[in-house]
Order: C-alpha cells, then structure tokens, then sequence
C-alpha cells in the first residue's frame, strides 16, 4: 500500500496541504483572539455589512481572475480544500457542542479563547470565510461554462453560500427583542437581553391573555423527600371524570372532578373566581377491604395544594396543569395611525411593519390568571435572502435524492 | 391499556421477525412475515396516535418506536433492491433492538403535547429525520460490514455503491429534516438558526456525511478511508440523538421535552 509520499506544498496540494491551511487559520484566529479579544457586543450593522459584503464578493471575483490559470485555483475550488475547509469547521462546532455557550464572568482559559462564545470569536470567522471563498471558487468552477447536467450541484452549492453570506451578514441587522405587555395598557418599549430599551415602530396594547390548559394529573410523591415517586411506569395519570385507574399499586377512582373550584367547608365546590383551582375527590383503595377517600387540589398562586396521604410513605397529589394553548389578543398601533386587531399565540407569529411579533410567555406562577404576556419582536431584513439560499439547498436536496449515487461515478484526478 | 398494546404489538412484530430468521429459504413465507411485522408495528403507531390524541413522536420511547418501523421497511425495501438478505436481518435486528429498549425503559405515553411544539411542522420535521436516521443506521451497517470484508480481503466495491446510494438518500432526508427545523424555528422561536445543542449536533452529523460525499466523489477507490468516515459519521449522530442531552451543554437547549414533569 505504501506510496511515496510527497513534500508539502509541493504542487499539485492536496489534503496534506489543505489540513495545514485550514489549521493554520484557526491558529491565527485563537492567537487573535487570545491577544485582542472580538468584543462580541459589537455587530456590524447597516450599511456597513453590505459595504463588507460588496467588498468581499468583489475580492472573491479579483481573486478568481488572478489566480484562475494557477495550481492555487484548481487547489482552491477542489474536493481536498473543502473536505479540509469543513472538517475544522466541524471541529469547532464540536468544541460549541461540548461546552455551554454562555458569557461567563470569571476569566480562563475558556473565556480568553473565546470557546463559550464561539460564534462571535475570531476564529470562527475566519473558518466561515475560509469556506465562502472555497465554496465560491467550487461554484464557479462548476458553473463556467455551464454544463445543464451540473445544475443540481450548482443549485446546492450555491444555496449553502447564499445561506451562509446572508445569515452571517445579516445577524447585525437581527433584532430580538422581548416586551412585557399587561392587561389593558398600550406598551411602545420593547427590551433586549442586555437591558436596552428600545422604541418601536408599533404599540401593542394587550386586550386579553388566555390560556387553555390541559387536565392536572395524578402523582404520588415521597412524604420525606417530596420527590415523585416512579416504582412503576407511567408514574402520572392525567385526570378524567370518572377515571379509574392503577397508579404502581394503588387502584383510584376518581369520584367528582372540578376544573374550577374552591374549598368551602368540608368539601370543594365549583367556582369562577380569581385564582380558583382544579380539584378532585378520590377513592383508593389501599387494601381489599379498605378505601380512603379525599379531596386533592393542586390550588394557585393564592389556594393552598392538598394531597391525599397514603400511608406513612406516600402521598397522592394532583400536579399543576400544563398549559395546552396560550394567545393574546391584543391591538397593534402604527406611527401612520392605522391600528389592528391580532391574536398572537405560539407558533403562529403576526407581521406588522416589518416587525414580526411572537407569543413567547407569561407568569407562570399566577398560570392561566396572568396578565402579563411576554411577546418577542423580531426585525430580520435578510431573511429572504437566507431563504432563497434554504430553498436552493432544497431543491439540491430533492436533486441528490433523486439521483442517488450515480453522480459519484467520476475517474479518480 | 397503551402498555399492553405495546407487548402485544411488540409480540406480534418479534415472533414473526425471528420466525422470518429462521426459514431463509423460502422467499414468499419469509416476506409476508417480516411483513406482518411492520404491519403491527404500523397499527400500534395508528393506534398510539388515536388514544394519545397527537401524533406520537415527542419522547425518545416514541421515536424508537417510528425507528423500527421505518428502519424494518427500509430492510425490506433495500433488500427487493439489492438482494442482500444480511442487511434485511441486521435491519430487523436492529428494530427488534429498538422494541426491546422500549420494554426496558417504558417512557410516560403522556397525553400532554407543548405549545411550542404544536405546529404543522412538528410531524415532517421529526420523519424526515427518522427516514434518515434509518437510512443512515444501514449505511454504517454496510461500512462495518466492508470494513470485516476488507480484513478478509474479500471486499467488493459493490458494496460501497449500496453505502453510497443509502448515504445520498439518507442526506437527503437529514438535509431536509435541519432546514424544515430552521423554518419551523423561525415561526416558533423567532430565529431559524440559535446554535442550540440539538442544533450544533444535528450540524455536525450534517457536515460528517458531507465529508464522505466528498471523499467518496474525488477518490472512489480509495474506499477504506471512506469507509471509516462513515463508521464515525454515525458516531456522531448517535451523539446528536441521544448523547446531547448528557453533555454540558444540554442544559441550555430547547430539544429537552423529557426532563420537564
């Protein structure tokens, strides 16, 4: 098997020569980093990442006419510079996938080299565009002359640059942001993750928050500890009227279920008002001959809980109800006085001025009686850009499935 | 009632699966039964569906579940294909695998389904993957296969067309299964890229595979190495689907469903 091996950097490279470019990159890049940290509170905003970007394509194009006779092009835009090109890459995404990327305090070695922010890190920038180089170079290689049969790795390669270009130039322009709407008031103000305020384009004002829950379920929990008891599986049973059921050993009915009530007395009655509380009356049999019998209610932000005690061990509990749809409706003002009704709820975000606003939460210790509701209101003007790309890739994908392998079948270089 | 469904389906799917293992030789009795074993599977999956109320695919215990199910067809069809009966039974084996970690650990079939994941996406995002997994899981079987092959000297390059072929459709279906994640992602969270675990991983699976497509395009003779990429590509995605949630940086992530009561 053994071949002679050649020298680096000896034409024609290959993966030898690709790895050590590839490394040497992210070697520089953590030097840099480690010398003069990337303040990554600093995004490269509008105009000037569409300066950049101009200004990058045009010294992909320069480049590609310099060097587009040489060894360093046929190198450039060849399988050995990308395989290299991703493979450091996929290293420190792998490093990303491993440690927590979270801004930390203290300073280390992690911090200094930037290994819990790696997105916004010299390295990574470099590696990126590294790669946009490579994959333009494949792209125009592949496209000039253009051949119809090469259409399907065009579109995919061409899709993963778009994609890449316009997400990485894009995330300055990129806003998050998060408001606080309450009941009956009209907010303008919308917060970032740092504290920021910021005015909006649009006021929002909440007409009402909703939420439609799921029924509580059955548990039962260690008297000691408080922990939930999982002997058997499953170890919690979602409440039905006239449920009867088998939790680990104990056989329970459930004699009367109130998805509203309060206590009154000796016993719960069904009740609408503010902070009323699902509960349930229950009959286990613990023996053959013997039944306890209770009222369990998982109660609210102002009713206490009651639990059932077993035996000296265990207690049965209702858990607090998860929440099964949550919406606000609220009215959207714009600054030309135009002002309209929406409801917002997760996963079905609104678009309003260029503004997309999504349901993100609300306070879940007051659970379905809150009247804050967290929306987020995102700004991402290129994100058409990155979808075209998405949908190219697509159609690539599509293309490759299609086709299986046959495209492999080329003779070796 | 669900459980006891599950060993009765599980039964069904096992008896007849190991029954196939053991008459090889006649074609017709042995297809009809590893098709009865998908079949059950399949009237569970309906059935688990019906009484769950949403479609059974937000624990790792019901994705197992769609894993043997598809991983078993894809057996069969690859095996109408290519002929290989060896990659219908490891196929098979690998499904009976799945049923048995299933029995092992019985995950809460709750009825329960987030509002963040309630969405039309939900159900393609989550197959496609599967589909892909599963195609993936056989092409590592092929790798590991040529790699016993190459050690006896008995390697064919036929075989790295079989693991080429189910790479490029495998591809296919994960290059699907992370942009209908970053469209969900979009709707749901407001940004189609955030860096979560889940996300890092599902892109480093993305980029193994892609590194032997690669490989596999420039030099396709040189079939050892490729062969190795991707035995380790598929370390990787085993990684990706259930080792996130073990490391350190899981506990950020928005992939974690099972870990809340």
């Amino acid at each position: 098997m053994s071949k002679p091996t050649k020298p680096l950097w000896q034409t024609p490279w290959g993966y030898a020569e690709s790895f050590v470019i590839a490394f040497g990159l992210l070697l520089i890049g953590f030097l840099l980093e480690f010398t003069i940290q990337s303040n990554s509170g600093v995004s490269i905003k509008y105009p000037m990442n569409l300066i950049l970007g101009a200004i990058f394509i045009t010294f992909i194009l320069v480049f590609y006419r310099l060097i587009r006779k040489s060894n360093l092009y046929h190198f450039l835009s060849g399988v050995p510079a990308s395989v290299g090109a991703i493979a450091v890459l996929t290293l420190l995404v792998i490093i990303m996938g491993i440690t927590p990327q979270v801004s930390m305090q203290e300073e280390n070695l992690i911090t200094r080299l930037s290994l819990n922010q790696l997105t916004t890190s010299w390295p990574f920038l470099f590696i990126n565009l590294y790669l946009l180089v490579v994959l333009a170079l494949v792209i125009v290689r592949k496209s000039f002359p253009f051949r119809l049969k090469n259409w399907g790795f065009v579109c995919s390669h061409l899709g993963l640059w778009i994609t890449i270009f316009a997400a990485g130039l894009g995330s300055g322009d990129l806003m998050r942001l998060k408001m606080d709407l309450y009941t009956n008031k009209t907010e303008w103000k919308a917060y970032d993750n740092n504290g920021n305020y910021y005015e909006l384009p649009l006021a929002i004002k909440l007409n009402d928050f909703l939420i439609e829950e799921f029924n509580p379920k059955l548990a039962v929990v260690e008297n000691e500890s408080g922990k939930l008891y999982e002997a058997t599986k499953p170890s919690m049973i979602m409440i039905e009227d006239e449920l009867e059921c088998t939790l680990h050993d104990w056989n329970i009915k459930i004699d009367d279920f109130l998805v509203s009530s309060g206590r009154v007395g000796e016993k719960y009655h069904q009740m609408y008002d503010f902070g009323a509380a699902p509960a349930a009356k229950v009959s286990v049999a613990v023996n053959s001959s013997d039944t306890l019998s209770g009222w369990i209610s998982c109660g609210s932000f102002n009713r206490p809980h009651e639990s059932l005690k077993l035996d000296d061990n265990y207690s049965l509990l209702m858990t607090v109800p998860e929440p099964k749809k949550f919406s606000s409706k609220v009215t959207i003002f714009t600054p030309d006085g135009q002002k309209e009704e929406q409801v917002l709820e997760v996963n079905k975000p609104q678009s309003v001025n260029g503004w997309k606003i999504y349901q993100l939460s609300y306070d879940e210790k007051m659970g379905k009686y809150s009247n804050l509701s967290v929306v987020e209101v995102v700004k991402d003007p290129w994100q058409v850009y990155v979808y075209i790309g998405i949908f190219m890739m697509m159609i690539g994908a599509i293309y490759m499935f299609w086709r299986g392998n046959k495209v492999t079948i080329s003779s070796e270089q | 009632m669900i459980w006891n469904y599950f060993l009765m389906a599980a039964g069904v799917s096992s008896a007849s699966w190991i029954l196939s293992a053991l008459i090889p030789k006649k074609d017709f009795i042995r297809n009809l039964l590893v098709l009865i074993g998908i079949l059950s599977m399949a009237v569970y999956i309906g059935f688990l569906w019906n009484s769950l109320e949403r479609p059974p695919l937000r624990t790792l215990g019901e994705t197992r579940l769609w894993y043997s199910l598809f991983i078993s067809i894809i057996g069969l069809i690859t095996y109408y294909r290519w002929r290989y009966l060896w990659m219908l039974y490891y196929c098979l084996f690998m499904s009976l695998l799945f049923l048995f970690i299933n029995y092992m650990h019985p995950e809460n079939f709750s009825k329960t389904l987030m509002p963040a994941l309630q969405s039309p996406w939900f159900v393609p995002h989550v197959v496609v993957y599967i589909i892909s997994y599963a195609f993936l899981a056989a092409s590592s079987l092929v790798a590991i296969y040529g790699l016993y092959q190459v050690k006896r000297e008995r390697f064919d390059e036929k075989y790295m067309l079989v693991a080429d072929n189910l790479v490029y459709l495998g591809f296919a279906f994960l290059t699907f299964g992370l942009l209908f994640g970053a469209l969900w992602a979009k709707e749901a969270w407001g940004h189609y890229w955030t860096w979560d675990p889940k996300e890092t991983w599902a892109f480093i699976t993305w980029m193994g595979y892609l590194v032997y497509i690669h490989r596999r395009y420039q030099k396709p003779r040189k079939y050892v190495s490729a062969l190795w990429i991707l035995a380790l590509a598929f370390v990787i995605l085993l990684v990706c689907w259930f080792g996130v949630n073990y490391l350190p940086s899981a506990q950020f992530s928005v992939h974690t469903y099972s870990m809340q009561p």
